[in-house]
């Protein structure tokens, strides 16, 4: 055990990054970012690039935000979750959570592509039909357009329905109640401002307590109020999140399981980057005395158990859309399971659940520094391959439907260096999340160290 | 008239609170005692390292116990409803492909023979179960279930000695020590 920390190992007024670290790396992180936002923006919405990398950028773009999204999300819901049980052991590796997770209001700002119709058309099919038919409605003469048939929140109008209907978009128009405009972006500006205005108060309370002259414990339960309303708004932002923007993107699929899908993905990776961040700062010689093995053994073993969670997840989903055999359900996996897809498929099932599954399961995997920085990467890696999963394949056959192009290959286009573009876009993300974070880290303590349990999880074991 | 027979068990020490116990075995685990034990009324966390346990063989046997289920799992499901008999199911394949209606029999046997490992594992690892127990016949024992902490340190340890022992345990913060003696 060794040393027991006492109030006395606690600096007055806390551990603070200094002002000059990091200082030329969130430079160049930053200047990445700016950069390829201006250029991605560029080629989304101006269309700078010509058509077709509009269109197959598209695609890469949703594929990084989508990774860098759920991995935030996730690390608001692991303060949610530590503030709601009333945790003890996290106490000193909380401050790191609330770093990860308060990138997300930042990083939403990369989401404002997905606002222009020119993006969308590429992704949403069901948009593009959505505005040909109410452009359709508006120009044909205006028996429709009564007041009491406006379209709105609850879905498209009668006539908008009916046109739906004549264009074969049957589906669609049955759907309308949920898949419209109107909806969409009103869902928009709610995933925008519902969690990052829970992230933010709770990281508030937690860092105006390192200041306060009298540090009570009413700022913990206030911060367990607010998480208790903020657990449903998070599972309401990243479920239809997951399905506004991940799912729709063939709206004619159905499965019920996809929210708790992405979320299990999105938890695994957040702490995988929860633990990589605070191995770093350890690396760099903070948080000494405060995060000991103790702390990585439990984040392991949350890390673990949502390895396990995810494959439990996707299994189910996979099962019982493959025993029930409805094509409105199958071709999701029948799309994944074609041509090279299938690999990708396969190393899902393999490096995403069965090698890591083993890989942690010793009680020093979760302890040996380098072993467990290598896994924490490794399932980074492997959340990359679930989210590029979900989003690519789908690429091929709406692009090739979108420009015609009927003779062409289904599902990879050829002749187009696309995963430039996805390692592109993911590079930028990537630096605007690094950027990000080590502005959150610099801008407080890295600890709580007014918090009244600082001691008991620092001389914590499980 | 029958002479009663005695045999010494150990030495039985009270302890105030969980830390004079956590500080006392820390004591004697440095005495390089083997065949000794705490007792508390609940769960300590840390203890165990103030006894220099070693950690504990079980998940080994647990590993092994979950896959001797998969591999049964395995074995029953693949081999009677592919290789033995294959049955189609609504013109699914009985094939590697039908893997995946197995996954649900896998999952359940894996978990239900690490869960009997476990069980079964501990039991027999703590010696259970046991009739008697032979600081039972200390009447201070009983606050054990109680508001009281105990350390006993057995005479077949090859380091006890009658007043070395005691002696260590009243310089490692124990109370009302006592020679504990069964019936037999």
């Amino acid at each position: 055990m060794g040393h027991f920390v006492t109030s006395n190992d606690i600096p007055a007024g806390g551990e603070k990054l200094p002002d000059s670290k990091f200082k030329v790396a969130q430079f160049i992180f930053g200047g990445i970012a700016l950069v390829g936002f201006i250029a991605s923006i560029a080629v989304l919405c101006f269309n700078v690039g010509g058509k077709e990398l509009q269109g197959s950028y598209s695609y890469s773009w949703l594929f990084a935000l989508a990774f860098f999204l759920t991995i935030s999300i996730g690390g608001c819901f692991w303060v949610l979750l530590h503030n709601m049980t009333n945790s003890g052991w996290g106490v000193s590796v909380r401050r790191v959570m609330e770093n990860v997770g308060f990138v997300y209001p930042f990083i939403f700002i990369f989401t404002i592509p997905l606002l222009f119709p020119v993006v969308q058309d590429n992704l949403y099919e069901w948009m593009t039909a959505e505005r040909k038919a109410t452009s359709a409605v508006a120009h044909a003469d205006k028996m429709f357009s009564t007041d009491e048939n406006m379209g709105g929140f609850y879905g498209v109008s009668e006539a908008v329905k009916h046109k739906l209907n004549e264009m074969h978009y049957a589906l669609l128009s049955a759907k309308s109640w949920f898949l419209n405009s109107v909806a969409w972006y009103v869902r928009y500006i709610f995933y925008a401002l519902g969690l990052s205005i829970v992230i933010f108060r709770l990281r508030k309370y937690s860092v105006d307590q390192d200041t306060d002259q009298n540090p009570t414990t009413e700022r913990l339960y206030k911060a367990r109020g607010a998480s208790a309303w903020g657990i449903p708004i998070l599972g309401l932002t990243i479920t239809f999140m997951s399905i506004d923007w991940l799912k729709t993107l063939n709206y004619t699929w159905f499965s019920t399981m996809w929210g708790v899908y992405v979320f299990a993905g999105s938890l695994m990776a957040s702490m995988a980057v929860v633990i990589l961040t605070t191995r770093f700062l350890k690396a760099q010689g903070y948080l000494n005395k405060f995060v000991t093995d103790e702390h990585f053994h439990i984040m392991g073993k949350l890390m673990h158990a949502f390895v396990i969670f995810w494959a439990y997840v996707s299994f189910s989903q996979y099962m019982l859309i493959w025993y029930s055999n409805i094509p409105e359900e199958t071709m999701y996996f029948a799309l994944r399971n074609t041509e090279g897809w299938f690999y990708l498929s396969n190393v899902l099932v393999f490096g995403h659940f069965a090698l890591p599954f083993l890989l942690l399961l010793p009680h020093w995997a979760k302890k040996k520094p380098r072993y467990n920085t290598c896994i924490c990467i490794y399932l980074l890696i492997m959340h990359a391959c679930d989210m590029y999963h979900i989003i690519m394949p789908q690429r091929g056959p709406s692009l090739s439907n979108i420009w015609h192009l009927d003779n062409a290959p289904l599902l990879f286009i050829q002749g187009n260096y696309m995963w430039i573009g996805d390692i592109l876009a993911w590079v930028t993300v990537a630096s605007g999340f690094l950027f990000f974070l080590i502005r959150n880290l610099k801008s407080v303590n890295l600890y709580p160290n007014q918090d009244p349990r600082i001691l008991e999880s620092a001389n914590m074991s499980n | 008239m029958t002479k009663k027979i005695k045999r010494v068990y150990g030495y039985l020490a009270e302890f105030e609170t969980a830390s004079k116990l956590y500080k006392g075995a820390e004591k004697v685990r440095d005495a390089g005692f083997k065949k000794w034990d705490c007792y508390s009324p609940y769960p300590l966390h840390g203890l165990d390292h103030a006894m220099g346990l070693k950690r504990s063989v079980l998940p080994f046997f647990v590993f092994f116990g979950g896959l001797i289920g998969f591999c049964t799992a395995v074995a029953l499901a693949y081999g009677t409803q592919v290789m033995i008999y294959p049955t189609v199911v609504q013109a699914k394949p009985a094939n590697l492909a039908t893997i995946a209606a197995f996954f649900p029999i896998m999952f359940e046997l894996t978990i239900l023979l690490s869960g009997f490992t476990t069980l079964f594992g501990v039991l027999a690892l703590m010696g259970l179960p046991r009739l008697n127990h032979p600081l039972f016949a200390s009447k201070q024992f009983q606050k054990a279930t109680d508001d009281k902490f105990f350390i006993a340190i057995e005479v077949r340890d090859s380091n006890f000695n009658k007043e070395e022992t005691k002696a260590l345990l009243e310089g490692a913060g124990g109370s009302n020590i006592e020679l504990v003696e069964e019936e037999i």
